[in-house]
């Protein structure tokens, strides 16, 4: 019985862990929500029960920790409504992209603005030496 | 005639500067009395030599007597004006007592003043020093171990779901959210249709169609990971959330599955081929 038990436990958590995560995806979240999912009270109280995945003890399994705050976002009923719209998920989605790039553009910037720097410095360096040799 | 007026007068003046609160014992109304005693006494005295003058009548036991009586209200007079410079004295004092006290009433009334703003800086103190130990309280139980925190940051940003890889472009599958191909090869996927397992879980047709770059498409989700003890599993029963009977459990995995399956066959077109603009 126990050992039927803790399987049917792990089942579920491997379960939820994935649907958690699931939530990241706003073109996911269309589709829920123009199915009437959100409408339902069930699925609702679902939602609010799955925010024990902001515990570290939980979170700490979540690779994409993006599902979190769609989590939080989602017990709120007027952003459930906004979702049946394909636009409001569109947003969300480019937004998420964008945000996703924003360590890799920091980047590029740092190396492209040091890259500029050492141009400049072997201009002054052969000046230098130019203008010390006479 | 001339007594009943004294008499008179005295009651009407009230008394000033009195020893007792007795009305008509204060020294002024007995000064005053006396004067007018004096005052008596002579008029008597003089109209009584002018009347000697006049009509030769000899009576010297009455003049005696009036010049006596003179005397001795003189003497009284001279009594209370002596005690009258006592009493002025004692009153100087008394007035030099007072500033002394108005200046101690002061001095006392500027401590009160520091006092309070003392106390109110240190409620102050107090108050923010109990604020600063309950969100050390706080931090303290939120305290995660740097490695953990480490380990948890290394494994999120490897395997780009919260950083971009660097050489991203616009077409590129690879998303911060879980693929519908990934949602799809995960457990919840394979519950729904376990006779479509392709190579390594992929359906070969989504990757044949897409032309996807293979290495996104390895599913490498933690849940597989060992250390997962089975302290760790889910908080609550499920049956909490459902307004029908518990019975209802098993149907609602089985909702959320089968929500997954028939999903992305119309949203799969449109996260392939979009780009950003």
């Amino acid at each position: 019985m126990d050992t039927s038990d803790d399987a049917g436990n792990r089942l579920r958590f491997q379960l939820e862990l994935e649907f958690v995560q699931c939530l990241a995806n706003p073109n996911y979240l269309n589709f829920l929500a123009q199915r009437g999912y959100f409408k339902d009270k069930a699925f609702v109280n679902y939602l609010k029960y799955l925010l024990y995945w902001k515990e570290p003890d939980y979170a700490k399994y979540l690779k994409y920790p993006q599902c979190l705050h769609m989590l939080e976002l989602l017990q709120y009923e007027h952003f459930r409504k906004e979702l049946v719209n394909a636009q409001c998920a569109k947003f969300i989605d480019e937004q998420q992209i964008l945000h996703w790039q924003h360590y890799s553009r920091k980047r590029m910037r740092l190396q492209q603005a040091l890259a500029e720097q050492q141009q400049q410095q072997p201009q002054q360096n052969s000046s230098n030496a130019s203008s010390a040799g006479k | 005639m001339a007594a009943s007026s004294a008499a008179e007068k005295e009651k009407e003046r009230p008394g000033s500067v009195s020893i007792a609160n007795v009305p008509g014992n204060s020294t002024r109304e007995k000064l005053l009395s006396v004067l007018e005693d004096l005052e008596v006494l002579s008029r008597e005295l003089i109209e009584n030599l002018a009347i000697s003058r006049s009509q030769k009548l000899l009576q010297p036991g009455e003049e005696n007597q009036i010049i006596e009586l003179l005397i001795h209200r003189d003497g009284e007079f001279q009594e209370l004006m002596k005690l009258a410079l006592e009493q002025g004295k004692v009153h100087h004092e008394m007035q030099l007592l007072e500033k002394e006290v108005e200046k101690r009433d002061s001095d006392i009334q500027q401590l009160q003043k520091q006092l309070k703003e003392a106390e109110q800086i240190l409620a102050t103190a107090v108050y923010q020093a109990k604020e600063k130990l309950k969100s050390i309280d706080k931090a303290r139980k939120g305290a995660i171990s740097s490695e953990e925190i480490i380990k948890y940051a290394h494994r999120i940003s490897a395997s780009n779901a919260v950083c971009a890889p660097l050489t991203w472009v616009p077409g590129d599958p690879r998303r911060p959210y879980p693929t519908d191909l990934e949602m799809r090869s995960g457990l919840l996927g394979q519950m729904n249709n376990p006779s479509t397992n392709g190579v390594n879980g992929h359906l070969p047709g989504d990757a044949l169609a897409a032309g996807r770059l293979p290495d996104v498409l390895a599913p490498q989700y933690p849940w597989q990971s060992s250390d997962m003890s089975v302290n760790m599993l889910p908080p609550n029963h499920s049956n909490d959330f459902m307004l029908e009977p518990p019975g209802h459990n098993k149907e609602n995995e089985d909702d959320v599955e089968v929500i997954l399956y028939p999903v992305w066959s119309s949203a799969r077109v449109d996260s392939g081929s979009r780009g950003l603009p």
